[in-house]
């Protein structure tokens, strides 16, 4: 164990007389505690307890803590503990845990918190809040219901069993209906966005599930979020709510690394002509079902739909990301962005005249307004501190105004919130130190912990960097990796993901492998995400091509997964406009972007990947890492120094041999 | 300016496991003391080149760099991969393709690109015959006009 502030902790609270919490979380981690009662196999360790501690003590001098625990030091038990144990009747307080997903918060609500509840004997009472997105809108599904034309078989089959589980549904959480998959097309129409929701003017306010869910929540002791709700929450982006955090006392997040990204997001502004589309729609279907007489209605919504599928059509066919300062520059971006308004201005004219005709214009007048304001955002592209870039989708444009910084303004909540805030995730630290993390999100003064994994990774684990690799820009290079990658699979008889910087390279060695090697093959796009995760663990011996991306989040255990080939380290894209804007005033600031950026970005992504191969003390795997880099430019002691000590090999036909004694 | 070489005399004691042959436990702790010295300049910013015998050698000297403690952590390349100029330190058999100011000398002769460095590491083993080879090289390096000292080689723990 590693603790960067000086003198154990346990010394620390000695000193500041050992309270009752304190002495409770001790107890309960010990050899006799409650968790050894309920839990068949626990066993005490240190590193748990010294966290769980260090928890307790941040809860009761609302202070704050960055914790790295690496994977398997069960840090979900050494927060939620402390968390259960600082509530008391008398005291009402308030906890909100926020994780990453929509899994791991349903993970916690209904597997570790239960099982914390019976080991303590408490009756707290805890809430699940997710998104507005996941809740079924009874108006929209009657409205949907009334004014749709034909659907195809499908869309019918999914609404006549959203129809069904509608009727039943206590939570109204669409997760509940199993047998809808989870993209599928019906479910925009079913539930409702920030812009769609007619709030406190809707006919059905009395019965809905969102506001229901908010309801559970605002009573509840422990609320478990995700971080994208809880940046909105606390940036407002959701209006009618802004509940949370005022209310709370203790501020838990797991998965921590992700919400520097996350708060920048929710600090910024977007503008997204799918927006304007969904405005467009829903006037038209107003004006269809009730507002009829008002032909210029109709016309309006229209030319501007177009003016918006025109708009896409400037930027590249494929899905991007770039700069947006630049685009709005150039002429013929700025003659298309100019029409936008002049279309939406002309929508928001027509609007007005109809106000207070019924609910659904009026809401469709609001969101003309908020839309008018964000597009003058859009267009004050000489902000300073800003990064304005956009992001297309197939048929849309999102155009962004992100911060360069939030650690000023999330200091400021930090501090006001008279809170005890707790960070923790495996993968915090770089080269030690979590200055890449406090600095971000101006934690500078937060109590810091590192925990070591209890892993032996020396012998669970091999990190192989292959000798003689091409370089990035050679054009045998999907040959050579194909090549090097198949005594891997063959060793270790599948269960291999390779994952890509470039789609390019993905298809050129899927094509190569293909006439190879026997294993059935999953390359990305060739179904849904979910869909090829499934087939990857049914497959048993299946080979799993993919963009690096697609890592983040999964969640393979075991032998289904022994072997990662990454095909180089994961810099960010420099093409990246956010990226670019930071390290413009990164280096405006005097500072090095790369050490000061790319470089702690890179890290921690590779050590989430180390994270997701061995997950448990007996995993076993190989990491393979087709770039040199790392061995060969100064900043690999970097890397190196930030993973888990896994035993080091460049040679192929070693990593080859350690796969094929895993599968005997 | 003259050229300055330091012989490296590699300790008997290590030469104890029976199961392993000498010249084996040789070439083993020569790597390792290159590895070290390698660590020790690249920490002076003086890149090194390190020479070997052939390729096995050359990969058997990368290895142990590779896996070398993350806090003595060496940038290098074989030749034949990496950047076009190499990393701070180099490894190969073939002749040297970049400047360098140091020469860390693994084969049993002395180069005749020799001349070129300022610093040239070298080792004398336990084996007798190996240790004959390492007296010759002496000898040679005397004959170049290079400065040549000789001390024991400390073993360090990673």
């Amino acid at each position: 164990m590693t603790e960067i502030t000086t003198g154990t902790l346990s010394a620390n609270i000695a000193n500041q007389s050992a309270t009752k919490s304190v002495n409770e979380v001790s107890h309960a981690f010990s050899e006799s505690g409650a968790l050894a009662k309920a839990i068949q196999g626990f066993s005490p360790r240190q590193a748990q307890t010294d966290m769980a501690l260090d928890v307790a003590h941040a809860i009761e001098n609302e202070s704050s803590l960055i914790v790295e625990a690496g994977t398997g030091t069960g840090k979900t038990f050494a927060y939620l503990i402390p968390a259960f144990l600082s509530l008391n009747p008398k005291v009402p307080k308030k906890i909100v845990v926020s994780t990453g997903t929509k899994n791991l918060q349903e993970q916690l609500f209904h597997k570790d918190i239960p099982l914390i509840k019976k080991a303590l004997a408490s009756n707290a009472q805890v809430a699940l809040l997710k998104g507005r997105a996941n809740y079924l809108c009874n108006y929209r599904l009657a409205q949907y219901q009334d004014s749709r034309g034909q659907l195809d078989a499908q869309m019918l089959q999914d609404l006549v069993k959203v129809k069904t589980w509608a009727n039943g549904t206590q939570s109204g959480d669409i997760g509940e209906l199993v047998n809808v998959s989870e993209d599928s097309p019906i479910f925009p129409f079913v539930t409702s966005t920030l812009d769609n929701c007619l709030a406190r003017d809707c006919p059905n306010y009395e019965s809905c599930h969102l506001v229901r869910a908010r309801q559970k929540a605002s009573d509840a002791d422990i609320i478990v979020v995700n971080h994208h709700l809880f940046f909105a929450d606390m940036a407002l982006k959701d209006t009618g709510f802004g509940e949370l955090i005022p209310k709370a006392q203790v501020m838990i997040f797991d998965e921590a690394h992700q919400i520097g990204d996350i708060a920048s997001e929710y600090f910024g502004e977007a503008f997204s002509s799918k927006q304007l589309v969904d405005l467009c729609t829903d006037v038209l279907q107003v004006h269809r079902s009730s507002l009829t007489d008002v032909k210029q209605l109709g016309l309006a919504a229209e030319k501007l739909q177009k003016t918006c599928q025109e708009f896409r059509l400037l930027f590249n066919y494929d899905p991007e990301r770039g700069n947006w300062r630049e685009k709005h520059k150039q002429p013929q971006f700025q003659q298309k962005f100019a029409n936008l308004k002049t279309d939406l201005d002309f929508l928001y004219q027509v609007i007005k005249l109809c106000i207070s005709r019924n609910e659904a214009i009026d809401n469709c007048f609001d969101r003309a307004v908020n839309l008018l304001a964000q597009y003058e955002v859009m267009t004050n592209v000489e902000s300073f501190g800003m990064s304005f870039w956009y992001e297309t989708t197939p048929r849309s444009v999102t155009l962004h105004q992100t911060p360069l910084t939030v650690s000023d303004k999330f200091n400021t909540v930090v501090k006001e919130s008279g809170a005890g805030w707790i960070f923790t995730s495996a993968t915090l630290a770089v080269d030690n130190s979590f200055d890449h993390f406090s600095k971000h999100l101006g934690l500078q003064g937060a109590r810091q912990l590192m925990l070591d994994s209890p892993f032996d990774y020396q012998t669970q684990s091999q990190l192989v960097v292959p000798r003689y690799l091409p370089q990035a820009n050679d054009k045998n290079r999907a040959l050579k990796l194909a090549e090097l990658a198949e005594p891997l699979i063959k060793a270790s008889k599948g269960a291999c993901f390779m994952l890509f910087t470039s789609y390019r390279v993905m298809n050129q060695v899927a094509e190569i492998l293909a006439s190879s090697i026997d294993n059935p093959l999953l390359v990305q796009g060739q179904m849904a995400k979910r869909k090829l995760l499934e087939q990857f663990i049914e497959a048993d011996n299946a080979v799993l091509l993919a963009t690096a991306s697609f890592w983040e989040g999964i969640d393979v255990r075991g032998d289904k997964l022994t072997c990662v080939i990454i095909d180089k380290l994961p810099f960010a894209s420099p093409d990246d406009p956010l990226l670019q804007a930071r390290c413009e005033d990164a280096r405006r600031q005097g500072g090095e972007p790369f050490s000061q950026i790319q470089l702690p970005q890179a890290v921690i992504a590779l050590k989430q990947g180390v994270g997701r191969l061995i997950r448990d003390v007996k995993d076993r795997g190989v990491m393979v890492i087709c770039d040199d880099r790392l061995v060969n430019k100064p900043y690999g002691q970097t890397f190196l120094k930030s993973l888990p000590d896994m035993k080091r090999s460049r040679d192929i036909a070693k990593a080859a041999e350690f796969l094929e004694s895993l599968t005997e | 300016m003259q050229t300055q070489v330091m012989f490296y005399l590699l300790n008997d004691e290590i030469s104890k496991d029976k199961n392993t042959a000498e010249t084996e436990q040789d070439t083993r702790s020569a790597i390792y003391h290159a590895c070290l010295q390698a660590s020790h300049f690249y920490r002076q910013n003086q890149r090194v080149y390190i020479y070997t015998q052939d390729k096995q050698h050359a990969e058997q000297v990368d290895e142990m760099l590779w896996a070398f403690d993350s806090d003595s952590f060496v940038p290098h390349n074989l030749v034949g991969e990496g950047p076009k100029s190499g990393a701070m330190v180099e490894i190969g058999y073939q002749p040297p393709q970049s400047r360098r100011p140091v020469l860390i000398n693994l084969t049993s002769t002395v180069p005749n690109f020799a001349n070129q460095y300022q610093f040239i590491v070298d080792f004398v083993p336990s084996d007798e015959t190996l240790k004959q080879q390492a007296r010759e090289r002496f000898k040679a390096c005397r004959q170049w006009g290079f400065s040549v000292d000789n001390q024991p080689a400390i073993e360090v723990e990673t």
